[in-house]
């Protein structure tokens, strides 16, 4: 019987074929991963309570969703916020308790302290708001190749010198080692979000070191 | 400006919105019930009645605002549409027309012989219940809500599918004479077993089914789970509600039948 020849030489002669069969596959994601993947920016805000929140220490170990929104949002923003809630609620206390979700609002103007946190109430009492400049949060987001907030004119309708704020309608996941991994556009539904949370705290091999990429910078 | 309700991602507004399709399906309706009338040396206040419920139910369910939060906000909303559309209007519109366009009808072999097999109770089950799961599949609802073409279809379907189920219950053109009280009472409760199956599927989905209720813009009172839920708990209660009016209107009927008959054998006795 003709056996293979990587077969005849284990160890240090196994073929680059072999050596993915035996590493554990990334698991499977519904969201953009992103490769490489990014450093998780360092910076900064207010939380809603007025307190300074250090984003990177704040969120460490945890799987992080950081979403930049206004909450006069009439689509994008309590979409995301809904369908995020609806799933963790889903989830078991101990994938749960591993999951930071953070909304960084790109309307200071009209989303001061009290009214992120009532609006986030609505969703779900531990999402974490925090507030900046627009200066603050537009170098977040450049951080973060996101575009800056714009301030547009909306719709004509009852209230004068309403605005409504165009800015970044993705969600990025950061996994627990700090790096952001994964994308999440709107159209994200309920049921990619109940696929893909367990198996972000649930943790890699993410493709980058299963590939032996270069790690890449923020 | 939109001539048919279909999801478009705006805000809800309660802002009002011309939906001229909808318009014209009810003036077209009204026009042929008129002329009908006339062709037929006029109607009694119970069809006239009738009609005018038909095109109400048609009128509310397509037009803003239950059309357009059907459309694109709320599938409980959809199913409200899909309840009026399909087991409510059709029976009215049947029991609107005047005897002599029964007749009329029945003297068209073309027409009496297709009515003939579609309106058969067996295959009027069939088709009904199957346009019925094709019009809430979901891969159906999200491909054709957003487009004014395919809301408009799915609303056609729903008539169409109204109509041949009701057919066989209130329609007298093929008579059926073996198709009596008990069997379409026996009908009737057949059907509200068949749409068991899409409300179970509805109600019990644990995630939302359709993707166009659930990244609409955000109906603030209801979230996108408790709606579909509702979605399904209308089609069974609501759809239960109408068809079982319809056995006891059926049940009474027959009764009076049975007097009736009892009756005369009596007197010639």
């Amino acid at each position: 019987m003709l056996l293979p020849a990587a077969a005849l030489l284990p160890g240090c002669g196994a073929g680059a074929g072999e050596r993915a069969a035996a590493e554990p596959a990334p698991p499977e994601l519904r969201g953009t991963v992103l490769e490489p993947s990014w450093e998780k920016p360092d910076f900064t805000l207010a939380d809603t309570e007025g307190r300074p929140f250090d984003f990177r220490a704040g969120t460490e170990g945890f799987v992080t969703l950081l979403f930049f929104g206004y909450t006069h949002c009439p689509d994008v923003c309590p979409i995301h916020m809904a369908n995020i809630a609806a799933v963790l609620q889903d989830l078991d206390y101990a994938e749960r308790s591993r999951i930071r979700v953070v909304f960084v609002t790109t309307d200071p103007e009209r989303d001061t302290a009290p009214v992120v946190r009532a609006w986030l109430d609505r969703f779900d009492r531990s999402f974490i708001g925090l507030r900046g400049t627009k200066e603050e949060v537009d170098r977040v987001q450049a951080a973060l190749h996101l575009p800056a907030a714009i301030r547009q004119p909306s719709r004509p309708g009852p209230l004068p010198g309403a605005y409504a704020v165009g800015h970044a309608a993705q969600v990025i996941a950061f996994t627990a080692d700090g790096r952001a991994r994964v994308v999440y556009p709107f159209g994200t539904r309920q049921s990619d979000w109940a696929h893909d949370l367990p198996k972000l705290v649930a943790g890699g091999p993410w493709p980058e070191a299963g590939l032996g990429a270069a790690a890449a910078g923020g | 400006m939109q001539w048919w309700c279909s999801a478009q991602g705006l805000a809800w507004s309660w802002t009002w919105r011309p939906y001229v399709g909808v318009w014209i399906l009810v003036a077209v309706l009204v026009v042929w019930y008129v002329r009908l009338a006339r062709r037929s040396g006029g109607v009694d206040a119970g069809r006239r009645r009738a009609f005018a419920g038909a095109v109400a139910s048609l009128w509310v369910a397509l037009d803003w605002p239950l059309g357009a939060l059907a459309a694109g906000y709320l599938a409980s909303v959809h199913m409200v549409q899909f309840l009026l559309v399909a087991l409510v209007a059709p029976p009215l519109l049947l029991l609107s027309i005047p005897d002599p366009a029964w007749k009329g009808l029945a003297r068209r072999p073309a027409i009496a012989g297709a009515l003939e097999g579609l309106t058969r109770p067996i295959v009027a089950v069939i088709v009904f219940n199957g346009l019925v799961w094709l019009t809430h599949w979901p891969r159906v609802v999200d491909g054709l809500m957003s487009y004014q073409a395919g809301s408009f279809l799915i609303d056609m379907l729903w008539i169409l599918a109204g109509f041949v189920f009701w057919w066989p219950v209130v329609g007298k053109v093929p008579a059926r004479a073996r198709f009596g009280y008990p069997r379409k009472v026996a009908y009737l409760i057949l059907a509200t077993v068949a749409n068991t199956g899409v409300f179970i599927y509805l109600t019990f989905s644990h995630l939302p089914v359709y993707a166009t209720y659930e990244l609409a813009p955000p109906i603030p009172w209801i979230t996108s789970r408790e709606d579909q839920q509702a979605a399904g708990l209308l089609m069974k209660m609501g759809g239960g509600l109408v068809l079982w009016t319809a056995i006891a209107i059926l049940f009474g009927r027959w009764y009076q039948a049975e007097e009736g008959s009892g009756a005369t054998r009596a007197e010639k006795a």
